[in-house]
């Protein structure tokens, strides 16, 4: 805390005192190089209550994820960041579930990225079982084995580090439930060792190891140390519990860092404070593959506190997965507020790529639709859809477009960096410790090993927190200024150009009806940017509802906008579009959508048929479905399901929403009614719950508010004024959900989960009003009635 | 210029350009992070913080106009986290990334404050914060729940 009645200095130059940092601890696995910041601790000091990394503790780990003190106190390392989705208790809970500690008694602790880069998974890692889905120890096909690094996961300490894909519990469970049986053996042959008895004839509970025949008990606390020099004979030989016997998995269980959510002492990387540290603003060319021409540093130099510009060149598209930025300047100075008003008023010329400095919304929306024109890539085709749409009875073709979105997180893009001559520590919030740790290496020169990443909470991820270059950025600005740390923050407008975006999107849907109403041909085409993340999400995997001919074709545009991995991708969008194309083919042939899709799904033979039928049921019961409504109200059903094609991890939901449409034109999302596959088990259904919340009304944005529109190659709405998200008078007042359990693993619950928010919305109001929309968001259209 | 503050009750002297939105003085200069940033164009409400009481968004408020008042920030709550709106909070499990959480929590204090038992209506209009991990479902049963436990206090 700050001292009171203190003046407060503006100037400071404290240097960095090394002692600051811990740098080595002999632990029996051998020498490395540890680099959590150890706080300083005058007055004077950063804030740094409640912040997520770590002093090493003293005590000496037993695994890379378990620490337990004397007293009890378990310290748990996570390698996935919390952003929100509950990870930070999740991962948590999967090794306390079978280390058998004390619940009340577990901190989390990023674990190290540093680390990672130095030393080896152990073996009883690799073979991490997952996709399987009627296993319920742990899956039937590892998703990952051996050493080879599999999508994207390497065979490094901690394997995976990034968070993405809702994959936290997927992918980690296995081995996170091994990580803590392999400690809790460990304890347990620790304390038959000194007692002298088998120990099998141990049981543990609570952080209590007990031998029943001598009345024998001690505590974690007091073995843990022999323990670390305890190793187990047979790793591999070690289970994990089925869900079955699971005691705290499953259960409710409040978020760990809750509480320092509520008083402000959880520090993210915006309120990452070091001695001697100075301020970045950073402004970089609005149109993508823009570079900057001139700057006149000149004519802001004098202003106070002001340190130093620099040109930072566009970002190498390597270390952010191909995608194109733009090059910036950025000013240095003593507060990040004088950064920003010096930069703000410094003269800046472009140099914008004529290709792009015309772009707009309308000629790319024009673009893709002209692609769907073209011949495409097809990538389904079952049956003879020609031949069966020329005999069908009737045919019903819709077109359905969907508009550039960006996460626009709460947490501008920040990062603080301090790079020495042969060391390079970062703090940030990231989805990606594993990629940033090589960006430091490649544009610093200073080898992987020698990067220390401390990880933060994020403010907010929805994908990968960006993919964009804040942590390039401020490493090529600390890397200039070597010695000094450098704390980067981007305004709102600015984050808005160092993000990506989902990309912009068109589908044509056509279909063939026999006499009855029911499809006998349908065929999709999707348009979207080559590099758009999804152009052939979940239309590849099926179509879901029963179509003796299908067939999937997909166009591609290029377009200067850098996509990303948003919540939900492309999946998104292609849910809008199919369940929207459901329901009117429903309407079509006049009968009810919730039959229409239940009698459409029981004519698959999707491994996951049953699941999906139970989830139209649930859910039709739960919400009344068919009851009346008053007038001006209307419900509308739409399935959700990602894994159901195969026979491997699936999640499955179906939701009713309840809309109302005033004679005005205002919508109102009444209530959500979710039916949701809980797979064997959930992890903590809080989470989940809280996702749930979350996700209903982020996609509601996605139907009523969300556009980004592109001018003159930039991207028009860069902060909330122009960019709407909704307040709480827009939150659904009535939420129920309820879970059903299945037989296979859940795939994830993070991103793909209420995209029928968006055709559901829609149907409500083709129901009122009579008018039916196909593209995003509702709100561009005038939706009064009567 | 060297500009007078109190902040949670502790008086501090600040040397800055007295333009300085109040927001980046707590940042900074007196090391509060518990308030944030998110919009800089006082749409969000990350900032909120009370002055004299009455919630702002302090983001687009010079410091200069702070002078000679008195500044609430989250930390200024409570230590331990016990204020009836924290301990709703808690109960409720209502932050997912909380990065808007503090300037959520001050703005229904302030809307507590006024109105100890606000309708559904009342909350609709007073509170416009951004939460865009969208924690409105819970926040609306926490701010009923703290006006509760608020009540129970004063009674
Ligand atoms: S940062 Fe002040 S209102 Fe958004
Ligand atoms: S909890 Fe993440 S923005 Fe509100």
């Amino acid at each position: 805390m700050s001292k009171p009645n203190s003046k407060v200095s503006q100037k400071n130059s404290a240097t960095i005192d090394r002692r600051e940092f811990l740098t080595t601890t002999g632990l029996a696995t051998g020498a490395f190089v540890l680099g959590f910041w150890v706080p300083p601790k005058t007055a004077d000091a950063a804030i740094i209550a409640g912040a997520p990394w770590y002093e090493e503790p003293e005590v000496q780990e037993i695994n890379a994820w378990i620490v337990i003190d004397p007293d009890d106190m378990v310290t748990i390392r996570i390698a996935q960041t919390e952003l929100g989705q509950g990870v930070w208790t999740s991962n948590a809970m999967m090794v306390c579930e079978e280390l058998q500690c004390d619940w009340s008694k577990v901190q989390p602790q990023y674990a190290s990225a540093n680390r990672d880069a130095r030393e080896s998974a152990p073996e009883w890692t690799l073979d991490v079982m997952g996709d399987g889905a009627f296993d319920p120890i742990g899956g039937g096909e590892p998703l990952f084995r051996g050493r080879e690094p599999v999508r994207g996961i390497p065979d490094s300490l901690y394997r995976r580090m990034r968070t993405n894909e809702a994959s936290s519990v997927r992918d980690g469970r296995y081995y996170l439930q091994l990580a803590g049986a392999e400690v809790r053996e460990r304890l347990l042959l620790a304390a038959a060792g000194q007692w002298g008895v088998p120990a099998s004839e141990l049981t543990a509970k609570d952080s209590v190891i007990t031998h029943q025949q001598s009345s024998r008990t001690t505590t974690y606390g007091q073995v843990a140390y022999l323990a670390t020099e305890t190793p187990h004979p047979n790793p591999e030989t070690i289970n994990i519990k089925p869900p079955s016997e699971w005691t705290l998995m499953g259960k409710e269980q409040n978020n760990l860092d809750v509480p320092a959510k509520v008083t402000g002492e959880l520090v993210y990387g915006i309120d990452v404070r070091m001695p001697g540290m100075k301020w970045a603003a950073v402004r970089a060319c609005p149109v993508y593959g823009g570079d900057v021409k001139s700057y006149d540093f000149d004519a802001v130099r004098d202003q106070p506190g002001v340190q130093s510009a620099q040109q930072l060149p566009i970002p190498d598209p390597s270390l952010l997965r191909g995608r194109q930025f733009s090059g910036a300047v950025a000013v240095v100075a003593d507060s990040w507020y004088q950064a920003k008003t010096a930069l703000d008023q410094m003269p800046i010329e472009w140099d914008i790529p004529p290709q792009s400095a015309t772009s707009n919304t309308a000629d790319m929306h024009q673009e893709l639709m002209d692609a769907m024109d073209q011949p495409g890539t097809v990538r389904v085709d079952e049956g003879n859809v020609d031949a069966a749409t020329v005999s069908a009875d009737k045919i019903v073709e819709a077109t359905y477009s969907t508009p550039y979105l960006p996460r626009a997180r709460m947490e501008p893009g920040n990062a603080t960096a301090l790079v020495t001559d042969g060391r390079v520590d970062i703090w940030l919030g990231d989805q990606s410790p594993q990629e940033t740790r090589r960006s430091a290496s490649v544009i610093t020169g200073i080898p992987e090993e020698n990067v220390y990443i401390h990880l933060c909470h994020l403010g907010g991820g929805f994908g990968r927190n960006g993919n964009g270059p804040q942590a390039e950025q401020t490493i090529m600005i600390a890397n200039a200024n070597r010695g000094t740390p450098i704390h980067l923050l981007w305004t709102r407008e600015e984050d808005f150009v160092g993000t990506t975006y989902r990309a912009m999107g068109v589908a044509r849907l056509r279909a063939g009806l026999d006499a009855d109403g029911w499809p006998v041909a349908l065929e999709v085409r999707t348009g979207m940017q080559e590099d758009g993340f999804g152009p052939t999400s979940s239309f590849n995997d099926t179509s879901r509802y029963y179509v003796p001919n299908y067939r999937f074709t997909n166009h591609m545009t290029q377009f200067h906008i850098p996509c990303g991995t948003r919540r939900g991708v492309g999946q998104a969008a292609h849910e809008f579009y199919r369940e929207t194309f459901i329901d009117e083919l429903a309407r079509t042939a006049g009968k009810d959508p919730y039959l229409y899709r239940r009698e459409l799904i029981a004519r698959t033979d999707l491994p996951h048929r049953d699941d999906m039928i139970r989830a139209l049921d649930m859910v039709a019961e739960m919400s009344d479905w068919g009851s009346p409504l008053p007038e001006g109200k209307a419900r509308a059903i739409a399935l959700e399901e990602k894994g159901a094609e195969a026979s491997g991890t699936a999640t499955i939901s179906a939701m009713v929403h309840t809309v109302s449409v005033s004679r005005e034109g205002v919508v109102r999302l009444d209530r959500v009614d979710v039916a949701l596959d809980q797979g064997f088990s959930l992890i903590n259904p809080l989470s989940v719950k809280k996702q749930l919340e979350g996700q209903i009304v982020w996609f509601y944005n996605d139907a009523m508010h969300q556009a980004n529109t592109v001018l003159n190659g930039r991207i028009v709405e860069n902060n909330f004024d122009r960019f709407s998200v909704s307040r709480i008078k827009e939150d659904p007042p009535e939420i129920n959900i309820q879970f059903f359990e299945t037989g296979h693993w859940m795939r994830g619950m993070g991103h793909d989960r209420a995209t029928s928010v968006q055709s559901g919305i829609g149907d409500a109001i083709f129901q009122i009003t009579g008018k039916r929309f196909r593209d995003l968001p509702f709100s561009q259209h005038d939706l009064s009635w009567g | 210029m060297a500009i007078n503050l109190e902040v949670n009750g502790a008086s501090y002297s600040v040397e800055v350009d007295p333009q300085t939105p109040l927001l980046w003085v707590i940042r900074e200069q007196v090391g509060l992070t518990g308030t944030k940033f998110s919009c800089g164009i006082a749409q969000c409400g990350a900032c909120t913080v009370h002055l004299d009481g009455v919630p702002l968004r302090s983001c687009r408020v010079p410091v200069v106009a702070a002078e000679g008042k008195s500044v609430t920030t989250i930390e200024g709550l409570s230590r331990e986290g016990d204020h009836p709106v924290q301990v709703a909070w808690k109960e409720f499990d209502v932050p997912q990334c909380g990065y808007c959480q503090s300037g959520m929590i001050m703005a229904s204090l302030a809307l507590l404050e006024k109105n100890p038992n606000p309708t559904d209506a009342e909350i609709d209009t007073e509170i416009t914060n951004i939460c865009r991990c969208s924690t409105y479902h819970r926040v609306r049963q926490a701010i009923h729940r703290a006006a509760e436990l608020m009540q129970t206090r004063e009674a």
